[in-house]
């Protein structure tokens, strides 16, 4: 008797919890009222994409907001040019051409005639000097912008307060935004750009649900002729696991997470649609030691710990074997252009090496004991750690790898990884020992050797250091780097890198480990024309500027 | 009343001690919001720009008691402030939502796994020693020990991936148009399936033994015998007799279980991919968004207190004991 009306009182309390669900989540959602109805016809029109980092979307299209949605910077807004480090070529894309002047105190840019913006408005110099204003009032950086000044419609200079020649592609690589809209908006910072207006490929918003967006053609681009697939399907997945099983399912077509044992989970379900390529163009991985204590201080104790580390077995258990393992050069695939070959045909110290490494600590004064384990110049055993962040599985494996391998030369290294959140915080102070650490990957080694052997870039250990947590600092480095900054041309910067790679080879700042992957896979199910290692137009990233090259050359299936 | 009213002082000292812990937890962590971010891109972000980050998000770098002050004032007019993760956005409008997914995951999973839970509680302990009584309870405490996240992906990857009966992903089908016609609650309910039926299967166990046990005991009592004696139908032994004075205990589980229905289910969220505040609280704590953990941890807090505080009213009507004491 009493059990049924229990039951049914259930069941109405449980309605009534999807009714209230749906109208606190479909309130948002109202807003696009055409969508929907195509949307179930067209599904495989629509290039899909999961995001494995972001469990929701929030309709935030605010170009300057510190976690950009998806595509903001790849489809809706452009930028002057496209640096690709695949095959280490710059496309002009806004900008038609620049030109740097000698000093590298200024560089110029022409802008592309007859671009629009998707609102019809035509894209002018304007544009460009009012975003850098904006990027500096908002963000920050750009300290040695001294103006930006637009000269009739389609050309604009922008004048440097000291001869600094990394800027070309900073400049050139900040996605650009129209003035018109920007300039009215009150708190730019805060608004959310619920529909934004750009000169990218792909800007209308469509289907906005915090799980999926659409973003479907601009019907002003300046290539129409490019546009060739119907729009772009964001997928919010929260973790590796979800994306995966997207990717696996064949329900996305391009995904960049990393799915382990690729081949098999991935590409054997269907091998002749299915394909990754992982070119080594991502930063360079390296084992930091903290400078600041003894015996990192010592770079034939740097040299010998980096020669006890055996590269093959890193890549091949940490990194399931699809890194490529470090040269003394200290520059990843990223920068394959601007390597000295000298330097990386001759290395020594980036090679294993057992028995060299153990006769190097021998004469450098830390004597091996009874026990086969070293100890310090001060008596104490030769004992440290690697510190890692506990949710870094492939990083974790591969500091496990090199305490291992110390062993062989008497040396202790316990792993230690609390929350990445403390160990960032123990890199900022330099309060750590050693950790694997990434480094800065910019189209121009500039800033990757200024943050890895740069003075300037060296904090003391308390104060918060942002870059350089090994705080090592070499004053013929710091000349060298002066020297690039103030190079005009590309050839006397590639000169000026060749012998930070021979100071590099020779101080030993960083123990560098491998040249981190660029991952991503596809299928080519329904759409063709990605990216490979014969045609590498651009990477198989989904969020770097060269996305755009891919989103311009994709077509669907015929 | 007198009751009540006490009850009603102890759950106001209760809510300012844990508002005041979600206030001073989330600062003794290591490091400050825009460092955690500045990390996360991995050098992608030029150092001079963390000033103006700073500027830009108003990270609070006033004393700890200033920032007190205003925290709590805040809390009593209802202004949360913005997330800095999902910066512009509101953390009022970040719970919003997706606070209505969590309900509906974690308000369905519960109240199926109870009565469910409750009801095979009530068989096992009549029939004592009977099928029901040998074979589920060890076979759901085997069940609810697995790891959830082995069985949530077994679940998935049987049901979603291999059978295809149920999607493997999102709270309704993407591009579908949120509104109240039968085809999209259809889908939803489609979708809702998995992760309920995943969390139920871990929950279940517990409420199936609390309530046995409990009603073991009961039905040793006298008043049960007296029934028996009257010859009353064994069904209204049973249900009004039994099980009523046997609920007490699993009215207050399912108190407390309803205020943390609140907080989300994140490993749920994680393996179907479902919207919901669990994984985002997960977000807001590593990348310090204190605004948010605020937001979110208050939003707990006050589901549990409030929760707490009804079965506490119920009490009284359920529990004679309590009104004369």
């Amino acid at each position: 008797m009493t059990q049924p009306r229990f039951l049914r009182s259930a069941r109405i309390a449980a309605a009534g919890l999807a009714v209230g669900a749906m109208l606190l989540t479909g309130c948002a959602a109202t807003v696009n009222k055409s969508a929907g109805t195509d949307a179930g016809a067209n599904a495989n029109a629509f290039l899909t994409i999961p995001r494995e980092d972001m469990s929701t979307f929030d309709r935030n299209f605010n170009p300057f907001a510190p976690t950009v949605n998806p595509m903001v910077q790849q489809a809706i807004y452009e930028p002057l040019m496209v640096f690709n480090p695949a095959k280490g070529n710059t496309v002009p894309w806004l900008g038609a051409s620049w030109d740097a002047a000698k000093d590298g105190k200024s560089v110029t840019f022409t802008l592309r005639e007859g671009v629009k913006w998707s609102d019809g408005q035509p894209f002018v110099a304007d544009d460009v000097a009012y975003t850098f204003q904006l990027q500096k009032k908002l963000k920050g950086g750009f300290e040695y912008l001294d103006s930006v000044t637009p000269s009739g419609t389609d050309k604009v200079t922008f004048t440097f307060n000291k001869p600094w020649s990394p800027a070309l592609y900073e400049i050139g690589q900040l996605p650009i935004i129209p003035k018109h809209i920007w300039s009215s908006i009150a708190d730019p910072a805060k608004d959310t750009n619920a529909n934004p207006v750009g000169t990218g490929p792909y800007t209308q918003v469509d289907s906005f649900q915090s799980q999926s967006f659409v973003l479907k053609k601009n019907p002003n681009y300046w290539q129409p002729d490019k546009q060739k697939i119907a729009g772009i399907k964001m997928l919010a997945m929260s973790g590796n696991d979800a994306a995966n099983l997207a990717s696996v399912n064949g329900d996305v077509d391009w995904s960049t997470q990393f799915i382990p044992n690729i081949e098999k989970t991935f590409i054997a379900k269907d091998k002749d649609h299915r394909h990754f390529w992982f070119p080594p163009t991502g930063a360079m991985i390296n084992w930091q030691l903290n400078t600041s204590k003894a015996p990192f201080n010592d770079a034939t104790v740097r040299k010998a710990l980096s020669m006890a580390v055996d590269r093959d077995q890193v890549t091949k258990i940490g990194m399931s074997g699809y890194a490529t393992p470090a040269d003394c050069t200290g520059l990843s695939g990223n920068y394959a252009s601007w390597k000295n070959a000298d330097v990386a045909n001759n290395c020594t110290w980036t090679k294993l090496n057992v028995d060299e490494a153990n006769k190097m600590l021998d004469a450098a004064g830390y004597p091996k004991g009874a026990d086969g384990k070293r100890t310090l110049k001060d008596g104490k055993p030769f004992e440290f750690k690697i510190s890692v962040g506990a949710s870094s599985s492939d990083w974790l494996s591969v500091a496990n790898v090199i305490s291992q391998n110390l062993q062989a030369i008497g040396v202790t290294a316990k792993v230690d990884s609390p929350d990445w959140a403390s160990v960032v915080s123990s890199y900022e102070q330099g309060t750590f020992d050693t950790g694997i650490v990434w480094s800065a990957n910019d189209p121009s080694p500039f800033k990757y050797f200024s943050s890895t052997m740069g003075t300037s870039t060296v904090k003391p250990v308390g104060a918060k250091a942002t870059e350089n947590y090994h705080r090592f600092g070499d004053p013929k480095a710091d000349d060298l780097l002066q020297q690039f900054a103030a190079a005009g041309d590309e050839a006397a910067q590639k000169q000026i890198a060749s012998q930070l790679q021979a100071e590099y080879n020779a101080v030993a700042p960083t123990v560098p480990l491998f040249s981190g992957p660029e991952w991503g896979d596809y299928t080519d199910v329904h759409f063709t024309g990605w990216p490979t290692q014969d045609n590498p137009y651009a990477t198989l990233s989904d969020r770097s500027p060269t996305t755009v090259l891919v989103l311009t050359t994709l077509e669907p299936r015929k | 009343m007198r009751f009540i009213l006490r009850r009603l002082g102890f759950y106001l000292i209760a809510f300012w001690a844990s508002i005041t812990l979600n206030f001073l937890l989330p600062r003794f962590m290591p490091g400050d919001p825009v460092s955690r971010m500045f990390a996360r891109t991995q050098g992608k972000m030029q150092p001079e720009q963390i000033e103006a980050l700073r500027k830009m998000l108003g990270v609070d770098t006033r004393p700890l008691w200033e920032q007190y002050v205003d925290y709590m004032h805040n809390i009593l007019t209802g202004q949360m402030g913005v997330s800095i993760s999902r910066f512009p956005t509101p953390v009022t409008e970040v719970i919003a939502s997706q606070i209505g997914w969590t309900l509906l995951l974690g308000g369905t999973a519960l109240v199926f796994a109870a009565i469910i839970g409750n009801l095979l509680g009530i068989l096992a302990a009549w029939r004592r020693g009977g099928a029901i009584d040998s074979a589920l309870p060890p076979l759901l405490i085997f069940i609810g020990s697995f790891p959830y996240f082995w069985l949530a992906m077994g679940a998935l990857y049987l049901f979603g991936v291999v059978l295809g009966w149920f999607p493997i992903r999102h709270a309704f089908t993407d591009g579908l148009e949120p509104a109240f016609t039968w085809e999209f609650i259809g889908d939803v309910g489609a979708h809702l399936v998995l992760p309920a039926l995943t969390i139920v299967l871990v929950s279940i166990g517990g409420w199936m033994l609390g309530m046995r046990n409990t009603m073991i005991a009961t039905n040793a009592e006298d008043y049960i015998t007296m029934a028996e004696a009257k010859g009353l139908r064994p069904g209204r032994i049973m249900l009004r007799y039994a099980a009523r004075n046997a609920m007490l205990p699993s009215v207050t589980s399912f108190g407390m279980s309803l205020g943390f229905v609140v907080g989300g289910a994140m490993l749920t969220e994680v393996v179907f991919a479902y919207p919901g505040v669990g994984y985002q609280l997960l977000n807001a704590v590593q990348g310090l968004d204190y605004p948010l953990m605020q937001g979110l941890f208050l939003t707990i807090t006050a589901a549990v207190l409030l929760a707490n505080f009804l079965v506490d009213i119920l009490y009284v009507r359920l529990d004679p004991r309590v009104r004369s004491n």
